[in-house]
């Protein structure tokens, strides 16, 4: 297949590029004008071609997908204020499916996240699959939630005009990445560690592009929505503890799960009270936000494996083993055909 | 000409763009009592249903289409610079009054031509001057009507904000926007401010020197220049007067000061902390108000910390004078009177920036 990677010099996106070639696919690797030696590692590869482009700037990408059959949309906002992160996020993904029109593209794989969902009303505890609700009210959750959500409604607008599979990954974790945002939050100089006992739905990073490419030729999954976690998912303390094993930690301060959100609670109540709702917190003592990060909840990566045939590859010890090595992952995992 | 609906005091409002500043205007036309907001318009079809969706009226893509469906009293023009004559025209010859974003149009040519097309159509058109209507502005006019600054000698206005930084919307070596290519770059996009707070705390002045020093320190993509500084030296109807204008689009953290110095005292804001100081005439005696000076300053330095806190905590930014200066505008132009900024405001600001921008050529590149 002939396929273009948005997104393709991010964390992410360097491992699908090296995925898709280890799969065989002719890969176009979307990368922004500015972009310096982005694939030092695969320049050579016959197979990778380099189109530079701004998502967010609709007329650079008049022509791109003339001789594309698939499309991995990675491309996001992940920071930033609301503005910047509709522009990075919806603006472009609009511009995509825009340039896409009239284009012989026949499925866009999508990537949205498991921040769509709707946990403060899901129970604790239950288990979140594909068909649990996704979040009502996006204004209460934090910005790359609300994009990510009107991201994934341009997403479904656009399976009446080609095949569209959504894919929502877990937290994903790899090299430089293995210390995240479901373990705790900054609250001014202090780093706490909010709750130990909640099953962390993350996605080692290289398994993760496994069902990314996957999904690039599985049959029957036009219009469907899978969701990707690994195997044996760990609790908060779990992942921390085979962390500490491996590498320094950073200082923190280890705070229960019920009495962080029942102080959301507290600060809620009170900014309802006495400000009218108006009052604005750090997203760590916001309920909808805390619950978007901490809850405890289940989580099964069943209909990944029925409908892309995906097993993830490596088990936690193992991904970290690769995170901490001095391999070059990209360049390893290209390398088997090149 | 559109004229009021019958039984309802509140004015048809529709919005034109619904870029980052939108989100302050829509806001007050959702909750204001003077406000209906009947229609909100732009290319994308995401971003205005988001929009709509957001504050509760109806998408368009058509400015034609708008006015036709919705008969706007006031239409508010948040396009970038370089469509704003075209918009407003086509706005004001449909029978709205405009509220327009800044700079209103690319030059004070432009903008005469706009000012003649209101005036043929009898409708308002208003350039966004928000800042004027912040507290710390209104302080220091308290002040200077107070006669506690005596006659102002000196206005020194400084604003640094890192906007070169690639991060950032307008660092960003990726993407270019119409604000890069307004004459003076995205420094452009600031100076309106700059110049519309000199000239209300400069009434009547007729600047005889205007030196604009423009440069180019860091030669960052798409930024022709990242530096101005600017003095101008004027007369006025209470003696001489002089200005400062200095801008950097390099310097961190962010900081907008305005310094008005009288021939009594002076007084001094920062509009992003909220931080005020003033140095006045006490009733102690000459001995005594340098101290009495000191120790109020001090009690106002420690008290801008809490409010800061507060401010940050209710969302009350430095767009807080925006909201007054809409609820002031849609207050006169409901009663039928003038808007609180003229079209003399305008076309002073305006002709400052030409004479600003008109000393910029043999900097650029400068380091």
């Amino acid at each position: 297949m002939r396929v273009l990677i948005t997104g393709a010099t991010g964390f992410v996106g360097s491992y699908t590029v090296a995925a898709a070639l280890e799969a065989g696919h002719e890969v176009t690797a979307l990368v922004r004008p500015a972009s310096k030696a982005p694939f030092a590692a695969l320049d050579s590869h016959p197979r990778l071609t380099l189109a530079r482009a701004d998502l967010r700037d609709g007329r650079s990408l008049q022509g791109l997908f003339d001789e594309i059959d698939v499309v991995i949309h990675l491309a996001a906002a992940k920071s930033g204020d609301f503005a910047t992160q509709f522009a990075g996020t919806v603006l472009s993904t609009e511009n995509l499916l825009a340039a896409m029109t009239d284009s012989a593209v026949t499925r866009l794989v999508a990537i949205s996240t498991f921040s769509v969902y709707d946990y403060t009303h899901l129970k604790a505890g239950s288990v979140i699959d594909e068909r649990s609700p996704i979040e009502p009210n996006p204004l209460t959750r934090d910005e790359y939630a609300q994009t990510k959500l009107i991201q994934e409604q341009l997403y479904r607008d656009e399976m009446a005009r080609r095949e569209v599979v959504i894919l929502r990954p877990g937290m994903i974790y790899g090299r430089d990445n293995l210390w995240h945002a479901l373990l705790g939050g900054e609250l001014g100089p202090l780093f706490l560690r909010i709750g130990r006992r909640a099953v962390l739905p993350m996605t080692y990073v290289e398994n993760c592009v496994d069902a990314m490419v996957a999904a690039i030729d599985a049959p029957g999954v036009a219009g469907e929505t899978i969701n990707i976690v690994d195997d044996s998912l760990p609790t908060q303390a779990g992942y921390v503890t085979v962390l500490e094993r491996q590498m320094e930690i950073p200082t923190s301060i280890p705070v229960p799960w019920p009495v962080m959100r029942s102080a959301a609670a507290v600060v809620a109540f009170a900014n309802r009270r006495f400000a009218g709702g108006r009052a604005k917190f750090p997203g760590i003592i916001v309920p909808e936000k805390l619950d978007g990060r901490f809850k405890p909840f289940r989580y099964t990566n069943e209909r990944a494996k029925a409908l892309l045939g995906w097993t993830p590859r490596y088990s936690l010890e193992t991904a970290f083993e690769r995170s901490l090595s001095d391999v070059d992952l990209v360049a390893e995992r290209a390398a088997v055909v090149s | 000409m559109v004229q009021p609906s019958s039984g309802d005091t509140r004015l048809r409002a529709a919005v034109i763009g619904t870029g980052g500043i939108s989100k302050e205007h829509l806001g007050f036309l959702a909750s204001s009592p003077r406000a209906e907001l009947v229609g909100v318009c732009d290319l994308s079809p995401v971003a205005v249903a988001h929009a709509a969706t957001t504050y509760a009226t109806r998408p368009f893509s058509s400015v034609d289409e708008m006015i036709t469906a919705t008969r706007p009293e006031i239409i508010h023009v948040l396009t970038p610079p370089n469509t704003h004559l075209a918009i407003a025209t086509t706005a004001l010859r449909a029978g709205a009054h405009v509220v327009c974003e800044k700079p209103i149009t690319l030059g004070a040519e432009d903008l005469e031509q706009l000012l003649s097309v209101a005036r043929e159509c009898d409708r308002h058109i208003v350039e966004n001057h928000n800042y004027r209507f912040n507290p710390e502005i209104e302080l220091l006019d308290g002040l200077l009507a107070a006669g506690s600054l005596g006659t102002v000698a000196e206005v020194e206005i400084r604003i640094g904000l890192p906007v070169t930084d690639p991060a950032g919307r307008f660092g960003d070596p990726n993407l270019t926007s119409p604000i890069h290519d307004l004459p003076a770059g995205v420094i452009h996009d600031f100076i309106t401010h700059m110049v519309y707070l000199l000239a209300h705390f400069t009434p009547g002045v007729d600047w005889s020197t205007v030196d604009s020093q423009w440069n180019n320190h860091a030669g960052v993509a798409h930024f022709p220049v990242d530096d101005l500084d600017a003095t101008l030296v004027g007369v006025g109807p209470d003696g001489a007067v002089h200005g400062r204008l200095r801008f950097s689009a390099l310097m961190a953290p962010d900081c907008f000061e305005i310094t008005v110095r009288g021939t009594e005292g002076y007084g001094q804001v920062e509009l992003f902390s909220g931080r005020v100081s003033e140095v006045i005439p006490r009733p102690v005696g000459k001995q005594l108000a340098p101290i009495a000076n000191m120790m109020i300053g001090g009690l106002a330095l420690f008290a801008a910390g809490p409010r800061s806190l507060k401010r940050k905590i209710m969302q009350e930014g430095p767009y807080v004078g925006l909201a007054k200066f809409l609820d002031l505008t849609y207050e006169a132009l409901g009663r039928g009177e003038a808007p609180p900024v003229t079209p003399d405001d305008m076309l002073t600001t305006s002709r400052l920036i030409d004479r600003l921008v008109a000393g910029r050529s043999p900097q650029i590149g400068a380091s």
